[in-house]
């Protein structure tokens, strides 16, 4: 019995180049179990960049990638699929003409097995998952609470449902772990609170390890266990929400320099703040 | 406003009447009204003694058409007055009216003179413009189509008028489109599944009926149709489902005919194989051949497939066509005396007597189609099916789900390919002969036209295309040398109303009712 490994992904070092830019340099990164990681740092910062290199798009140019202990750089998108780990998009990416449900199924694609010969003459395999697949279909769309919409076209679904969709299909291959590109973008606070509480079903409920992306403070500093602050492709600090609320070079990143005053008025605040509780 | 009705009407006019002059000028005119004519009178009219009425009545038709295009130009909230709507039928009618009369007078005067328009024209021959001109009696020539264009246009604003009136515009039109909704075909299919079960085998039984009762020329047509519609189906799980373009499907297609010619004939091989195992020989290797063209594409995005099989397919027909191939394919003179099943006596049994050859091959070729459509279908609603129009929607979000991009491409590709093969085999030996002119780049357009005329990744589109695209053709022989242009026309006015395609893909409904949350958790296990 192989032991359970003490890390879902470690990254170690890695380093993209596109042509002279570099995108991401020296950045590592070690997600716990069951745990909530955020990626955060201003426009340009490397922060998609280093989840296409995890999630398989880019190769990266340094460093390892490990995924349960298991090197996994440089494999196709389809086998890291298969591995567990599910991904959304900054920018939706449904199959818009499919309906909500096939959407789903198509996450389901790792975890089938029925071959196109079982399908020719409808074996018992195939009727079997085609009827598992759909009512496992079903359970996520109601989970994330698109249940009604089942047999819609995936493009007629309002803005923040297509986001739960892309939640409900990245679901479907029973993920180890979960990287949401910027899952809150765009929407309203009473969207937002609802998908903040989905991320946090997510991992109670379900036990996914979730890495994401988001610029909504309110969002991460909510839900994080620990933050990786990206500049520039660096990484310039790794925390707590509380520590990175607080750390002068982030505050540098998102504001500039001269910012110090800043940093010992707003501890000072919330020191006061501490008192009047 | 009467000025600005005024010059809108007249240019609608305008093209009322360049539109008569145009159709008068190829001859469509007095095509037409022969045609009207047989359909009502029943008779055979001769080309040069067409009753006037007919050609009256076509020249209406298109005033008619155009006025009501016109009223039915303003919104729905701006609608014309009687008053103005009389004003503009008018001008119409009278512009369109002076413009065909223009003609009149000016064939008419060649005509009295002697001279023969077909120096510049053709088409017209002196017996139709005598036929169109009362035998030159050309005032009454004119005022004749003069009325027929007032006329016309009156028509459609009474028409038109009436269904203001009833405050129900163009009720026949929104009648029809919610036909389907009105009789609830989908709901009365939901709730009683039998139903559709019940009128799809009264359709398949209808179908197999068919061969039995219609004439040995609607028999050719239907098997071309057919066989079209399977070379359809197969190109549809390509180009309509994975999304991989294809312009050189006859390749596909050429394979399956030769290989099933070359183990069939008695030269040059005289292998004389079965008939069943040569068209399965015919399908592996079509297949194989598709495999090979996919291996190349298999990790590119992008229409590269597109080129590569439009090289393909010249290849294959230059290489059947060339000297160099000559001993194998018979080069330019192709394979002769291609075998064709033997009638299984069941045939003789049941109904007395053998059925006739070419009824005979019908059935086969029903039988091979039904077991492509079955095939098709069980293919598109499963989950091969589905991982395809994944790929067709976003390719790197499909991988990304874990769909294995590569070899689903290669697959449609073989399948497609095989089924084309297929196609071939029959088509071959149907004509008991095959030869490379019978494999032109034609012959994928029209392939490819039945798949995007139906309606991309829709099985009932694709088989409605393949009627349009071959059928249709046959249907309109009557009106000769015009019916290419008639059936252009056609397939644009269909292309504007439906530009999806006849009959779009329908997504089927899946959903069933969720389960609890624990089952979820116990399923998400890793």
């Amino acid at each position: 019995m192989t032991k359970k490994p003490s890390y879902v992904l470690e990254a170690e070092n890695i380093t993209i180049n596109f042509g002279g830019l570099t995108a991401v340099n020296d950045v590592s990164l070690q997600v716990p179990f069951e745990s909530i990681i955020s990626i955060i740092g201003p426009n340009g910062a490397g922060k998609t960049t280093f989840f296409n290199c995890i999630s398989g798009f880019y190769a990266c140019d340094n460093g390892t990638v490990f995924f349960q202990e298991r090197p996994i750089n440089g494999i196709p998108t389809d086998e890291i699929a298969n591995l567990g780990i599910s991904r959304t998009y900054q920018n939706i990416r449904l199959f818009t003409n499919m309906s909500v449900i096939e959407n789903v199924l198509i996450g389901q694609q790792p975890r089938l097995r029925s071959t196109c010969i079982d399908t020719l003459f409808q074996t018992f395999r195939n009727r079997r998952e085609e009827k598992q697949s759909i009512q496992k279909a079903c359970n996520l769309l109601d989970f994330v609470g698109l249940g009604a919409y089942a047999d819609d076209v995936a493009n007629n679904l309002p803005y923040g449902a297509q986001r739960r969709l892309e939640i409900a299909r990245a679901l479907g291959n029973n993920p180890h772990l979960l990287l949401l590109d910027e899952p809150c973008a765009g929407m309203n606070p009473h969207e937002t609170s609802a998908m903040i509480e989905l991320i946090n079903t997510l991992r109670s409920q379900l036990k996914i390890t979730i890495v994401l992306i988001e610029h909504d403070m309110k969002v991460v500093m909510n839900i994080s266990d620990s933050i990786l602050v990206l500049d520039h492709g660096e990484k310039i600090a790794q925390g707590t929400p509380d520590e990175i609320q607080s750390n002068q070079k982030v505050i540098e990143a998102y504001l500039g320099s001269g910012t110090e005053n800043l940093v010992e008025k707003y501890s000072r605040r919330k020191a006061d703040k501490g008192n009047l509780d | 406003m009467m000025k600005t009705i005024l010059s809108k009407s007249s240019k609608f006019g305008i093209v009322a009447g360049i539109i008569l002059i145009f159709c008068e000028m190829i001859n469509l005119t007095s095509t037409l009204a022969e045609i009207l004519e047989k359909l009502f009178t029943g008779g055979t009219a001769a080309k040069n003694a067409i009753t006037p009425f007919y050609m009256g009545l076509v020249v209406g038709l298109i005033v008619f058409f155009t006025t009501i295009n016109f009223l039915r130009t303003r919104n729905s909230q701006k609608k014309y007055s009687f008053g103005q709507g009389f004003f503009a039928a008018v001008t119409i009618s009278i512009v369109s009216g002076l413009l065909i009369s223009l003609l009149n007078i000016i064939l008419g005067s060649y005509l009295v003179n002697g001279k023969d328009v077909r120096v510049y024209l053709e088409a017209l021959a002196p017996d139709v413009i005598r036929a169109f001109l009362f035998q030159t009696d050309i005032q009454k020539a004119v005022t004749y189509y003069f009325m027929s264009t007032i006329l016309g246009s009156m028509a459609a604003l009474i028409l038109f008028w009436i269904s203001q009136k009833t405050n129900q515009p163009a009720k026949s039109v929104r009648a029809l489109t919610h036909l389907k909704e009105k009789i609830q075909i989908g709901r009365a299919f939901e709730r009683y599944p039998a139903v559709k079960t019940v009128l799809i085998l009264l359709l398949i039984i209808a179908f197999l009926l068919l061969p039995l009762v219609i004439n040995a020329y609607t028999i050719s047509v239907l098997g071309i149709v057919l066989i079209y519609a399977i070379m359809g189906l197969g190109l549809n799980l390509i180009v309509g489902l994975s999304g991989q373009l294809v312009f050189g499907y006859v390749a596909f297609f050429a394979l399956g005919a030769y290989t099933f010619g070359l183990l069939t004939a008695p030269k040059p091989f005289g292998i004389e194989m079965n008939f069943w195992l040569a068209l399965l020989v015919s399908l592996i290797v079509a297949g194989i051949g598709g495999f090979l063209v996919g291996l190349p594409i298999m990790n590119l995005r992008g229409d590269y497939l597109a080129i590569v099989t439009l090289g393909f397919a010249e290849i294959v027909r230059i290489l059947i066509n060339s000297n160099l191939m000559a001993d194998y394919t018979g080069g330019p003179q192709g394979i002769k005396n291609i075998g064709q099943p033997i009638q299984p006596s069941i045939f003789e049994k049941y109904f007395g007597e053998p059925l006739e050859d070419n009824v005979w091959f019908l059935y086969l070729i029903i039988f091979v189609f039904l077991i492509v459509l079955y095939a098709a279908f069980r293919l598109q609603y499963s989950r091969t099916g589905r991982s395809w129009e994944a790929m067709r929607e976003d390719e790197t979000v499909a991988q990304a789900c874990g769909v294995t991009t590569s070899s689903y491409k290669v697959l449609a590709i073989v399948i497609g390919a095989a089924i084309a093969g297929a196609a071939g085999a029959l088509y071959a030996s149907r004509n008991t002969y095959t030869g490379p002119s019978e494999y032109a780049f034609m012959v994928s357009v029209n392939a490819l036209a039945v798949v995007v005329v139906g309606g991309m990744g829709s099985i009932p589109g694709t088989l409605l295309g393949a009627f349009i695209i071959k059928g249709l053709p046959e249907l309109l022989r009557d009106l000769e040398n015009y019916r290419m242009v008639v059936f252009g026309a056609l397939l644009i006015v269909m292309m504007i109303i439906r530009p999806e395609g006849i009959w779009p893909v329908k997504r089927r409904k899946l959903s069933v009712a969720p389960e609890s949350i624990e089952i979820l958790k116990e399923d998400l296990k890793p």
